[in-house]
This record gives structure tokens, C-alpha cells and sequence, in this order.
């Protein structure tokens, strides 16, 4: 017999505190002592995490597939590029500037969306991935691509303590890339844990049910878009302020597929997962395309080849089978074996009427989510 | 005027093939509702078999033929293997295990060939020497390989559309796409329906991919990722539910695509279109039919009930 | 007289949810039995029991033969054709079409000298032949819908509900047809109604159904005779 534990209940507080401290000194710890090019890998990988958790949100809690996400992150570091380099803005402001450029985008495609059913979105998305490296080679001269945030572009600010040289820098955009993955992770957990969240659950589960039961279609699902968009465009800019240059074909499909792949690696639908994801699809990549040629056992022309990319391919497969709900939904089942987490009593709700409303409300989007 | 016939001649030879591939889009979706991501990665595969059985000293026209009948039994073997049992678990686990061996496929493409990246020449079917054309009237000239290319396409198309029509097979396979449950109750095996489709996609999927390496002489890791884009394109234009619209859309993409990459540049003289953004406006037209037919020119719309 | 089909503690159902508890049921050979019950009785489950569509515990034999782990194409192949609720025609198939595939189990050149045939039987049929079961109406549809049953020369047809959504003069007009397929044909039919007025005139057998379990069979005599059932099912 596992553990119960109620939920808000001083052990399980006590739980959250302890694994949000565990990450904390995690993450200081790995910013003091690691080598600039380890953090350096690890701001790449948060820059992956931040594209999963959006598509996460979309994909994962509202049901809508986007093989487009590439295009808002392009769209972001392009924008950060461009402004940055040659109207001499705040790399900040050039960062808001695109998370708003790609909310409108994601809203725009969030449109047809509400027409399209699944495999029809599916493949508007998969055209917008598609044109966009175009579109990109065509509008922007070799200048503009190449463009970044690099050098003195965005500097760590004097409060830090941190310089701009290059071990110093590689702290900073490490640390950069942490606070938008947190804030990424904290905006979709509030949301999913909010009524908009069961109202997404409800959308992805039945869209008749959910509109019968009052859950504005339109709004949910362009909104979720809009919102998915920018957080991906978080993670463009983050690759903008990472690298030295960038060209069209920096934000291609392929990408869109790497987002896709590292978020069912993690879990969709959970939300550690698409940061899980991330860490072990970039980890592992990493690990093979330097480790694989080395390996005697393997012939010598597969082991140079793409093997890390075959491998990560093949695991997903096998992950709908064993593990459907990824990594994370797997290491979630062990632990229920040991604790688990029973929600708040509903009596609690009847002290005030309108959270009774409140809750009566969620049950039904709750209720219809497990059909 | 020539130069419109030409134009159009061109865009027809790359748009059969984009119908051929949309069509194995088409055949997939009517059985199950599944849309195939790997139908590009399966060719580019089964492109790489063909190029290797012929490497080995047989005869192209073989080796292509023995890669696609390898290429049917794959992809029965897929559809019975992976894509049945995640069916079962939910139409999203699905469009897991698709896109798992898009990459899958793709880098396995990789580990296998070697040179596969840069490119491996590849043989065309067809004559293609700088004069092999026949001279139309205004100056126009239809490549030979142009021709062979589209022939091959309607041929095959054509056999297919007899297949549907015509045979008790054929017959199956529509009631199973209108009617799973009175298919079954009228004695049709659905399961063998289904791996039947998966591995007819493969098979088309095969010698389409196949005729584009041919054109491009040469295949590697990237020559099936726009195919495939365009192709399911024009199946989306036509209607995922639609071999009539898989066709039509196919060849007038390819069409579009000639015309728009080619035209501007005489017309309107403009730097921002194309080449290379042909293809954006294709997609761009496709919005905007989707937006007014979301199920695409042919397509049907059915409707969902709670 | 000979059982065709012989049910023994038939137990069926959705996923966790059990609908029939095991139930005994046997049709003879030649003759029209009808299963009354109400909604959600398990009327339907039944048929599909029967006929392969979902998974079921306990026996069924048909003529001799067990067909409890059979799948559905089989058991059509073996002689027992169903006519699902709602019709279960091909909407998009031509109406000739839909009548070649309810003879996809035969072979050869006998499948265009019975479609004659059931032309002859259904005459609206023969008319629209070209056109798409779809834009047929609901009568024609469920003609459509026995016909192509028909087509697969099945010992046993099984229709479930054929008078749901119809008009009184085409229910009317249907069982008719049922009951010439049964005299002239020697076809045993297995019928589910909620119409059990006219269903039970045309029956040799009944079998009552409530949650899953029979309630109450016997001949249409006996059936029509007995008060409880009476009250309940044929309202007088």
C-alpha cells in the first residue's frame, strides 16, 4: 500500500520546498563550478526545454499539433537580430517586441486552426514550417541573417558581477536561459493548474462536450496558440543570444521535429516532462555524436553516422509502447507505488458559494477530460 | 505563349510526382484517419534500397521494381507492427510512432548508405541528354524525361484507379474508408485491408522517390523532405479523402509552383518573389482554399458527434 | 426441430462495463424469432455479440458450429449476415456497389444474377442502382441496408431495429418483406424491435429482454398471451 499524502498538506509542502531547493542548488551550484562549455550545453539544452514546454501546452494540454513551432523561434531570434544590430534596441525590449510578434503569428495560425480539424492543422503548420527558411533567405540579405546578439550586444549588466569575457558571459546566458525555462515552466503549470487549463483539458478531450459545457472554443484554442507561440519565440531569442550567427536554415522543420521528439521523450501532458525531454534528448545527442565514431564494436561508417539521431527516432517509438506518458509519466507511476498525492477535500469548497460555482465547474471539464 | 505551355509542361512532370506521393497520403488516411509523417522517409528508404540493389550490379529498371515490391511488405510489416498496436492505445500515440520514424528512417538512410548525406548519384529511367525533347509549336520543348516522368505517373494512377474501382480488393478497400463496422459485418478482413493500404503507400511512396532521384540524379538524406511537404499539399488541397483530389492537387501544385517561380520575374520584375518563394505562394493558395473548404476541393466533410 | 443458432450464458460487453449476464437463447431453423426489450436492455449488444463485433464469454454455436472466438468476416462467411441499427450502409458507394459488397464473401458470376434478383425484391432499389446510398431515404436505405445483407446468402439474418426512424406505411411495408423471406425463402431471421406489435405478429419465437438477462420466451402465442409482457411490451 503506497503512502497517502493530501495535497497542500504540511509533508507535501514540505516535498515541493525540497525539490525546488534541490533544483536551486542544483543550478548554483552547476554556475559555479562548471567549464564554460558545459554550461554552455546546458543553456542549449534549456533553450530546447523552452520550445518543448510550449508545444507542450499546446500539444500536450489543448490537443492542437504544431510541426511549426520552428517558425516562432526564427521568428524571435530574427527579430532580435535585426533590431538589435541595426535600430540599436534594447536586446530586452527586442525580446518582449518578438514574444508579442510571435503571440500575433500564433494567433493568426490559431485561426484556421479553428476550422481545421487535427491532420489538416497538422499540415498547415508542417507549410509554415516549410515556407519559412524561404521567406527567411528571401527577406533577409546575408547581413541580417548573420546577425545576433553576440559581442557586445547583450552584456551582463554590472549588478551581476559578471564581465564580458567569454567564461563570464557563458554564466550569464546560462543564467538567462534558467529564469526564461522557470518562467516558461511556471506560466504553463499556472495555467494548467487554473480553470483555463481544465478548460483546455476539456477542449482536447471533446470539443462538442467542452462548447456544450461553455468553454469558449475560439478564444481557448487561438489564445493557447497565441501563448505557445511566444514562449517558443522565448526560446529563439535565447538561441539568438547564444550563437555567433544564424541563417535561414537555423529554424527549419527539422527543428520543429527535435521539439516535438524531446517533448514526447519527457512526457506530454505532464509538466516536467518537455524539460525532462529536453535535458536527456540533448544530453544523449551530445554524448553519442561525440562518443559513437569512437565505438570499435560498431563498422566503422555507422558508427560516424547519425546514430544518436536513429536511437532517439527509435526510443520514441518505443516509448508510445512502454512508456506512453514518456519518462516522466514512467518515474510518476514508480513513485505512486510509494506516495500518493490525494487532492484537497471538496468540503472545504462549500464554505463559500462561488467557489462552489468555481468547482462544480471544474469537475465537470475534469470528468469530461477522462473520457 | 510557348513559354506558358512550357512552364506548364514543367510544372506537370514535378506535380505527377507530388500526386503520386500524396496519393500513398491519400490511400493511408481513407483506411485509418492517420496522416503518414513518414511517407517521405519511407521513400527516401526505399530510394536508398534501389540505388543499393543496383549499385550491386542489377539493372535500374529491376532494382527499383524489387526496392518497391520490398517497400510494399515494409510497410504492411510497418502498419502490422507499430502503427496497429499504437492505434490501440490512441489516434495520438500514432502521430508519435509517424513522426518517431520520420527520424528514425531518415537517420537510419544515414547509418546504412554511406554518402548518403552528400548525395549518392542515382540513374534516371528516362533519356536526359541536353537535346532529348520534342519541339513544340512556339518554340516549347517537352524533355523526354519530362514525358517519361508524367507517363509513368498516369500509368500507375491509372492502374490504381482501376484497382479501387474495378477489383473485389478495390471494393474492400472503399468499404472499409466509408464503413469499417458494415465492412466487417459484409465478411472484408479490415486488418488486411490495412496492411494492405500501408503497403500500396509504400509501394507508390517507392517509385515516386525513386523518380525524383532520377531527375535530381542523385539522392540523398534531403531529397524527400520538400517532395513530401508539397505532397501532402496537394493532398490537404484535394482532400485527405480524395485519390481524385490527390491528383488533381498534385499536378496543379506542380503546375502553380512553375508558373509562379517562373512568371513574376517577366511580369512584375519584383525581388521578393521567386524562385524561391514559388513554393511559399503554393501554400499560401492552399491556405486560402482551406479557409473557405476545410476539407480540401474533393474532400468530404463528416460530421462529429459527441 | 433443428437449432441454427444455439446461445449458452452469453456474457458481453463494453471494455469494463458487462451489459448481457448470461443469458440461454435458441433460433430454429426456418423460423422468425424477435428479442423485445427497452432501451439499453442490450438488444444491440446482443446482435454484435452474435456476429463477432465485440468480445464475448459463454458459447454461441451456429449449425453446429462454436463461433464464440470467431471474427466477425468469418462468422458472415459461415452464413449469418447482420443488418446493424442505423442502417450501416455505404453512404458514399454507388447503391449497385453497396449490394457487391454485401457479396464479397462469394465469388464469381452469380453475384450479378442476384443483385437482379433482389432488384426484382425491391424495386426502388433497381431504380436509384446508380446513384449514392447516401442520398437514398431512410426507407430506401434500410432496404438497401437488407438487401445487401442478403446478397451474402446468409442461412440467418439478423436486423437489428429495421423499423427505427420509419414511417409506419415502409415498417409496414418492411416486415412484409421479412415475412416473404421467411416463407418463401426458408430464411431464419432474428429481429430486434421496439415495435413489438408488428414484430410479434410476424414471429414463431420471442424472448423478452431486460438488463442484460432474459426475462420471458416462448412461442408468439404463449408471448402475446402472458399479461406482464403484454402490459409492458405491446401495450394492451
Amino acid at each position: 500500500m503506497p503512502t497517502a499524502i493530501k495535497e497542500s498538506s504540511p509533508p507535501h509542502w514540505l516535498a515541493r520546498i525540497l525539490a525546488v531547493a534541490v533544483l536551486a542548488a542544483l543550478a548554483l551550484y552547476i554556475a559555479s563550478s562548471a567549464k564554460p562549455s558545459t554550461l554552455g550545453n546546458i543553456t542549449e539544452a534549456c533553450t530546447l526545454a523552452v520550445a518543448a514546454v510550449a508545444l507542450n501546452l499546446l500539444l500536450g494540454f489543448n490537443g492542437q499539433i504544431s510541426i511549426g513551432h520552428s517558425t516562432f523561434a526564427g521568428l524571435a531570434a530574427f527579430t532580435a537580430g535585426y533590431s538589435v544590430n541595426f535600430w540599436r534596441w534594447n536586446p530586452y525590449v527586442s525580446l518582449a517586441v518578438g514574444l508579442v510578434l510571435c503571440f500575433v503569428l500564433g494567433l493568426a495560425l490559431g485561426l484556421p486552426a479553428l476550422r481545421l480539424k487535427g491532420p489538416y492543422l497538422a499540415l498547415v503548420t508542417l507549410a509554415v514550417a516549410f515556407v519559412w527558411p524561404t521567406i527567411a533567405a528571401k527577406f533577409l540579405d546575408k547581413k541580417v541573417k548573420a546577425s545576433t546578439l553576440k559581442g557586445t550586444k547583450l552584456q551582463p549588466p554590472t549588478w551581476t558581477g559578471l564581465t564580458n569575457s567569454r567564461p563570464d558571459r557563458a554564466v550569464f546566458l546560462y543564467w538567462l536561459a534558467v529564469v526564461i525555462l522557470v518562467l516558461a515552466y511556471v506560466i504553463v503549470r499556472n495555467l494548467r493548474k487554473s480553470r483555463i487549463g481544465r478548460a483546455l483539458v476539456a477542449v482536447r478531450d471533446n470539443e462538442t462536450a467542452a462548447a456544450v459545457m461553455g468553454v469558449n472554443l475560439k478564444f481557448t484554442k487561438t489564445v493557447t496558440f497565441g501563448i505557445s507561440a511566444a514562449i517558443a519565440g522565448a526560446s529563439g531569442w535565447l538561441t539568438a543570444a547564444r550563437l555567433d550567427r544564424l541563417d535561414e536554415n537555423s529554424f527549419t522543420i527539422l527543428n520543429s521535429i527535435k521539439y516535438l521528439l524531446a517533448l514526447f521523450l519527457g512526457g506530454a501532458a505532464t509538466l516536467a516532462g518537455p524539460i525532462v525531454g529536453a535535458f536527456v534528448y540533448y544530453f544523449v545527442d551530445d554524448y553519442l555524436k561525440t562518443h559513437a565514431p569512437t565505438w570499435h564494436w560498431l563498422p566503422g561508417p555507422i558508427s560516424k553516422g547519425p546514430v544518436a539521431s536513429f536511437l532517439l527516432g527509435t526510443i520514441v517509438i518505443i516509448f508510445v509502447f512502454i512508456a506512453p506518458f514518456g519518462l516522466v509519466g514512467f518515474i510518476k507511476d514508480q513513485v505512486r507505488r510509494v506516495f500518493v498525492v490525494t487532492p484537497r477535500p471538496l468540503k472545504q469548497a462549500v464554505a463559500s458559494p462561488e467557489l462552489i460555482e468555481h468547482t462544480s465547474d471544474a469537475t465537470a471539464a475534469e470528468s469530461s477530460a477522462q473520457d | 505563349m510557348g513559354q506558358l505551355l512550357q512552364y506548364i509542361l514543367n510544372g506537370l512532370a514535378k506535380g505527377s510526382i507530388y500526386s503520386l506521393i500524396a496519393l500513398g497520403l491519400v490511400v493511408i488516411y481513407r483506411g485509418t484517419g492517420h496522416l503518414n509523417f513518414a511517407q517521405g522517409e519511407m521513400a527516401l528508404f526505399a530510394t536508398f534500397g534501389a540505388w543499393w540493389i543496383h549499385d550491386h550490379g542489377v539493372p535500374l529498371l529491376f532494382a527499383i521494381t524489387l526496392a518497391a515490391a520490398l517497400a510494399f511488405v515494409g510497410g504492411g510489416v510497418i502498419e502490422f507492427g507499430l502503427i496497429r498496436p499504437a492505434g490501440k492505445k490512441s489516434p495520438f500515440a500514432v502521430v508519435v510512432v509517424t513522426i518517431g520514424l520520420f527520424q528514425a528512417l531518415n537517420s537510419l538512410s544515414g547509418l546504412l548508405f554511406q554518402g548518403a548525406g552528400t548525395g549518392l548519384p542515382f540513374g534516371t529511367l528516362f533519356p536526359n541528354k541536353p537535346n532529348d525533347f520534342f519541339r513544340l509549336p512556339g518554340d516549347a520543348i517537352w524533355r523526354y524525361e519530362n514525358v517519361g516522368v508524367l507517363a509513368s505517373v498516369l500509368a500507375i494512377t491509372g492502374i490504381l484507379f482501376a484497382l479501387f474501382q474495378k477489383t473485389k480488393v478495390g471494393l474492400a478497400m472503399r468499404m472499409v474508408a466509408n464503413n469499417p463496422d458494415s465492412a466487417k459485418l459484409s465478411g472484408v478482413s479490415t486488418t488486411r485491408i490495412l496492411m494492405l493500404s500501408w503497403g500500396i503507400s509504400a509501394l507508390i511512396g517507392a517509385i515516386g522517390g525513386a523518380l525524383v532521384a532520377g531527375i535530381n540524379t542523385n539522392v540523398n538524406l534531403a531529397t524527400m523532405f520538400g517532395v513530401f511537404l508539397l505532397a501532402s499539399a496537394a493532398a490537404t488541397l484535394g482532400g485527405l479523402d480524395s485519390p481524385l483530389g490527390a491528383v488533381v492537387g498534385g499536378l496543379s501544385l506542380g503546375v502553380v509552383e512553375s508558373l509562379v517561380s517562373n512568371y513574376p520575374k517577366d511580369w512584375w520584375a519584383s525581388s521578393y518573389v521567386g524562385a524561391d518563394t514559388s513554393v511559399a505562394v503554393a501554400f499560401l493558395i492552399i491556405l486560402v482554399v482551406l479557409l473557405v473548404r476545410p476539407a480540401g476541393l474533393f474532400g468530404s466533410s463528416r460530421v462529429e458527434r459527441v | 426441430m433443428n437449432a441454427l443458432l444455439e446461445v449458452r450464458s452469453l456474457r458481453a460487453g463494453y471494455g469494463a462495463v458487462q451489459v448481457l449476464h448470461g443469458f440461454d437463447m435458441r433460433v430454429n431453423e426456418g423460423e422468425v424469432a424477435v428479442i423485445l426489450g427497452a432501451n439499453g436492455a442490450g438488444k444491440t449488444t446482443t446482435m454484435r455479440a452474435i456476429s463477432g463485433m465485440i468480445q464475448r464469454k459463454g458459447s454461441i454455436v451456429f449449425d453446429g458450429e462454436p463461433i464464440t472466438r470467431t471474427p466477425p468476416h468469418e462468422i458472415v462467411r459461415m452464413g449469418i449476415a447482420q443488418v446493424p441499427q442505423g442502417r450501416g450502409t455505404f453512404t458514399d458507394l454507388s447503391v449497385a456497389d453497396n449490394l457487391r459488397a454485401g457479396a464479397y464473401v462469394h465469388k464469381g458470376i452469380h453475384i450479378e444474377s442476384d443483385m437482379r434478383e433482389w432488384y426484382d425484391v425491391f424495386p426502388r432499389l433497381s431504380e436509384r442502382r446508380e446513384q449514392k446510398a447516401g442520398s437514398l431515404s431512410g426507407g430506401e436505405q434500410q432496404m438497401l441496408a437488407i438487401a445487401r445483407a442478403l446478397m451474402s446468402k446468409p442461412r440467418l439474418l439478423l436486423c437489428d431495429e429495421p423499423s427505427l426512424g420509419l414511417a409506419p406505411i415502409i415498417t409496414q411495408e418492411l416486415f412484409a418483406i421479412l415475412q416473404r423471406l421467411n416463407t418463401e425463402n426458408g430464411l431464419t431471421i432474428l429481429v430486434v424491435e421496439q415495435n413489438a406489435n408488428l414484430a410479434v405478429k410476424i414471429a414463431h419465437s420471442v424472448f423478452v429482454l431486460e438488463t442484460g438477462s432474459i426475462v420471458a420466451s416462448g412461442t408468439a402465442d404463449e408471448i402475446a398471451n402472458d399479461d406482464a409482457v403484454r402490459k409492458a411490451y405491446l401495450g394492451y
